[in-house]
């Protein structure tokens, strides 16, 4: 590492690395502050005169057109996908929560084969689950409603909870749990009072990590909601075919819809490889 | 009775069984140590006697009230652990008052008794700081407060003076007998140190492998221990134990070995196979070479408190340890053996106490 | 002795041995709910089953199975999707232990870095081929005039049957290569520093150290990773969907888009679960090593704690 020819290259190769990663996030950002005439410019260029007009057709709802005015409801898509995040994740807390707790602190027959018949459901085929679901849900009545598809995105949130916050039942030691027992309080007020509060930063970080991933789902509302229940991630694809769509507008959809994600994970940044490892690696 | 008594209490951890069926009483007022060796079980006889482990079998009665089948919270008791268990997001004083706003005490009567429980331990200074922010022996004392917080008839400390610095260990030792007794309460302490169940036991029940081995006065187990195993386990450096020729005399037992031959009256057995000789090292009196007796060779000494520990090589090859006052010999010198102040006599196939000697002095012509 | 008492219990009946099911009973049903649906795909793969024509219901064993035997579309799907999965996962298991190595001591600027490459990670897998797509777009896209720049005027991206398959690995490169990345560098941390400090003063070459410690103490982590990628690249669908819905023709018809076509365009359900019982079977026995794999590793880190 002292050698000064291995300092450049690793300095070039990371230099390389970055401009890889770093440079699509940047392009689009600067293209949705062009406009039409700019991004079209060939070869493309570096000076422009940044607008603001993509954002503000997408916000107001109004996109002026060739053809007319076009209605959008980028507006609501943002506002579906934070609606379907949060209540998935709020969801998750309240049913994993105590389950990751059951699984930490009691060896109870039939235990490790539900936490483990949980976590398969990571892996297994959604579409296989959400094609005779579209079916059942017309069935149920569920088709199309918010409520089925917060059900639905259990099997993304539920797991990441289940098992991150497993991890941090684990770690703490139970016989704090059991001193209070002893000072006479009950199990409920065991739970709240002190479990929960001590595993507080983990199930923080499970929660973060499981809307994140909420927010980039695209199979589970593609196949189950139609475009009024449409999260950000399936009405930007819709976006690019709808007639009369301006370039600029696109990328501006992107960057708002990619901001929310990418902001938390820069502040979750700390408990991203347990998560993403479901618990299995402590970053 | 008031206290508590605890009968066939048996704990399963999977196949293995923990606890094979304890019993013992504790009146109010006593503190029991119960001693013994890691893995021996005291940690889960103790969990099992609060209900946070749940016993298979057995009865728990405090103050002539079963309580075997109530959850940890309607169990009347107070609980130290081992590494404290203080709730790392409360104050020193929450932790202190947790037992009292269990009991729904109001406001003023909580800040009435933490703060007397902590005056009383000397950690009233450091009640507005989180656990992280104590040393570990203001930890202890904290957790210790809190079990004592809410006057609770027994008490069950689980080897407190563990994971304190040497000191205050030595500290706590000659504070906490009176302390103990002041709360009437009965006390179960748990520990591996002879020495603090020496300090601290009104009785002391030896347990190994989920049975108990012993139970009797501190200075009855050190003394005349009922077994070979308690004889190895209670005690440092432990008691010598020899392989011994019995010799009969007109009215008693004589058992030789490595120049000392204690007389045992109460023995009616004359013939035995290499009984083992049980004498504390301190009770193997040792004399200049020069009065006679059987000559040893100190192989080694070390120092131990203001005694020191003599290995020797008794005339007839049996290694030994004595410890005597006063200044150390040199290794590689001789002393003499003239006898031992005290002995135990074992059977070598069951490890059964035999026999005590009598309290004369023998010395072997 | 005590003034004051604990409150006499209500019951004496101990909630202990029911408590554990209680808790989590909830999230077991929740996710019950979803195995029902699981079973319907199983029974429909099984049946000749066309939502425009519901009177040919009928159950034909294993004929949907056996007729992907003789079908070349089938066949392609397979091939696609196993060159797929095998071009993304060696060559982000390749960059991404590459830049796990680079990264590796705990610099702040290191630090700075690997959490920069993860924003890619945080992309929605669809946005990020949206993102690609308004990039190689032939119009205005940039990296369509970088590649014209090198004399590949022609050259068409996703809309072009030979190099489609390219650029969705690109974007899945992308998105991905930083997850694999990530856990590597948090491997090749919580490695115990001595061997390597051992082989350094030995001046053992780093070649050699590389080969025959690094590597295979940091197998582990590398495996899961892999298998977890595995999984995934298997089942992929966001990027693919999001590019070019299978196509063009169907160069990129993977597991889960040809599902996904026969089931809405072609309206087939038994052909389409079909297709996903065949992918259900991979991933199961993917899935199975893996969580073995992942609950060593989660062990270990138990046992580290």
């Amino acid at each position: 590492m002292r050698e000064p020819i291995t300092r450049i290259l690793r300095g070039s190769a990371l230099a390389l690395i970055l401009l890889f990663f770093l440079f699509p996030i940047l392009w689009i950002l600067l293209m949705s502050f062009q406009t039409n005439a700019d991004i079209l410019r060939i070869p493309p260029r570096l000076g422009f005169t940044p607008t603001l007009s993509n954002y503000v057709a997408l916000l107001s709802g109004k996109l002026a057109t060739s053809s007319g005015t076009l209605d959008i409801t980028f507006l609501r898509n943002l506002g579906n996908s934070l609606l379907l995040s949060v209540a998935s994740v709020a969801a998750s807390l309240v049913l994993g929560v105590p389950a990751a707790y059951a699984f930490a602190r009691y060896r109870f027959r039939l235990g490790e084969s539900i936490a483990f018949t949980l976590l398969s459901f990571r892996f297994a085929p959604p579409l296989l689950v959400l094609l005779p679901l579209s079916l059942y849900f017309q069935i149920l009545g569920l088709t199309d409603t918010y409520g089925g598809l917060i059900w639905v995105y259990q099997l993304i949130t539920l797991p990441l909870i289940l098992w991150i916050v497993r991890g941090y039942f684990e770690d703490a030691s139970p016989d704090i749990e059991h001193a209070y027992r002893v000072d006479g309080h009950s199990w409920w007020r065991t739970f709240t009072r002190i479990a929960v509060p001590l595993a507080r930063p983990g199930i923080a970080a499970a929660g973060l990590l499981a809307f994140i991933f909420a927010w980039n789902n695209f199979v589970f509302a593609l196949v189950l909601a139609s475009a009024d229940k449409q999260p950000v991630t399936v009405g930007a694809l819709a976006f690019v075919t709808a007639a009369g769509i301006q370039y600029g507008q696109i990328a501006a959809a992107i960057v708002l819809s990619i901001l929310p994600t990418l902001a938390l994970a820069l502040y979750a940044q700390r408990w991203l490889v347990e998560g993403l490892s479901l618990g299995a690696v402590k970053g | 009775m008031s206290g508590l008594e605890i009968s066939g209490i048996r704990v399963r951890f999977g196949h293995a069984e923990v606890l094979r069926g304890i019993d013992c009483r504790v009146a109010a007022g006593e503190t029991v140590v119960l001693f013994g060796p890691s893995g021996a079980g005291k940690t889960t006889l103790l969990r099992a006697i609060a209900g946070v482990e749940p016993a298979a079998s057995g009865v728990v009665r405090i103050d002539g009230r079963e309580v075997q089948d109530l959850e940890p919270e309607h169990r009347p008791l107070g609980m130290a652990f081992q590494n404290f268990s203080l709730y790392p997001h409360l104050s020193a004083y929450e932790n202190i008052a947790s037992p009292l706003r269990a009991r729904r005490l109001r406001t003023p009567e909580i800040e009435i008794k933490v703060r007397r429980v902590a005056d009383l331990l000397r950690i009233d200074h450091v009640l507005g700081h989180l656990p992280r922010e104590l040393s570990n022996g203001q930890k202890q004392r904290t957790a210790l407060a809190r079990a004592l917080v809410a006057e609770p008839p027994v008490l069950l400390l689980d080897d407190p003076l563990r994971n304190v610095d040497a000191k205050l260990r030595y500290e706590m030792r000659l504070e906490l007998p009176p302390l103990l007794r002041k709360t009437g309460a009965a006390v179960i302490f748990v520990t591996q140190d002879f020495r603090e169940a020496m300090a601290l036991a009104d009785r002391v029940v030896v347990l190994r492998e989920g049975a108990v081995l012993q139970d009797a006065p501190a200075e009855e187990v050190y003394g005349a221990p009922a077994s070979v195993p308690v004889a190895q386990l209670f005690g440092d450096p432990p008691m010598n134990l020899l392989s011994a020729r019995l010799v009969q005399e007109d009215n008693r037992v004589r058992a030789e070995a490595a120049g000392m031959a204690p007389g045992f009256p109460d023995l009616d057995i004359t013939r035995m196979e290499a009984p083992l000789l049980g004498v504390r090292p301190e009770d193997v009196l040792l004399a200049s070479p020069a009065t006679g007796g059987a000559h040893a060779e100190i192989l080694a000494v070390t120092p131990l408190h203001e005694r020191c520990v003599l290995l020797l090589r008794a005339a007839d090859g049996t290694e030994l340890v004595a410890s005597m006052a006063g200044a150390a010999p040199d290794p590689g010198t001789f002393v003499s053996i003239a006898g031992a102040r005290h002995a135990v006599l074992f059977d070598p196939a069951s490890g059964r106490r035999l026999a005590i000697s009598d309290a004369r002095t023998e010395v072997v012509a | 002795m005590s003034d004051f008492a604990l409150p006499v219990p209500a019951k004496r009946w101990r909630v202990g041995r029911l408590l554990p099911y209680l808790l989590s009973l909830p999230s077991l049903l929740v996710c019950v709910g979803i195995v029902i649906p699981f079973v319907a795909s199983a029974i429909y793969s099984l049946q000749r089953y066309n939502l425009a024509f519901p009177t040919g219901r009928a159950f034909i064993g294993f004929g949907n199975y056996i007729s992907f035997l003789s079908d070349p579309s089938f066949w392609n799907t397979v091939e696609v999707s196993i060159i797929y999965t095998a071009a993304t996962v060696g060559i982000e298991l390749l960059l991404g232990l590459a830049i796990a190595m680079l990264l590796r001591e705990r610099t702040f600027i290191n630090n700075v870095i690997s959490v920069v490459l993860m924003l890619p990670l945080m992309t929605a897998p669809a946005l990020a081929s949206l993102m690609w797509k308004l990039m190689t777009n032939p119009g205005f896209g940039v990296l369509s005039w970088a590649v014209s720049l090198i004399g590949l005027s022609n050259f068409k991206w996703a809309s072009d049957p030979h190099t489609a398959m390219l650029t969705v690995v690109l974007v899945d490169i992308w998105v991905y290569t930083p997850f694999i990345m990530i856990l590597l560098l948090a491997g090749l941390r919580s490695l115990p520093p001595a061997p390597f400090e051992a082989a350094q003063l030995d001046g053992v070459p780093g070649r050699f150290v590389f080969f025959r410690v690094t590597l295979p103490m940091l197998s582990p982590f590398i495996v899961t990773a892999c298998l977890f990628r595995l999984l995934d690249s298997i089942q992929q669908f966001d990027i693919i969907y999001a590019m070019t819905q299978g196509g063009p023709g169907d160069s990129l018809m993977v597991f889960q888009v040809g599902a996904y076509l026969e089931f809405f365009q072609y309206t087939n359900v038994g052909r389409s679960a079909a297709l996903l019982m065949v992918l259900w079977v991979i991933t199961y026995f993917l899935s199975d090593r893996f969580v073995r794999q992942w609950h060593k590793l989660r062990e270990r880190r138990q046992g580290h704690a």
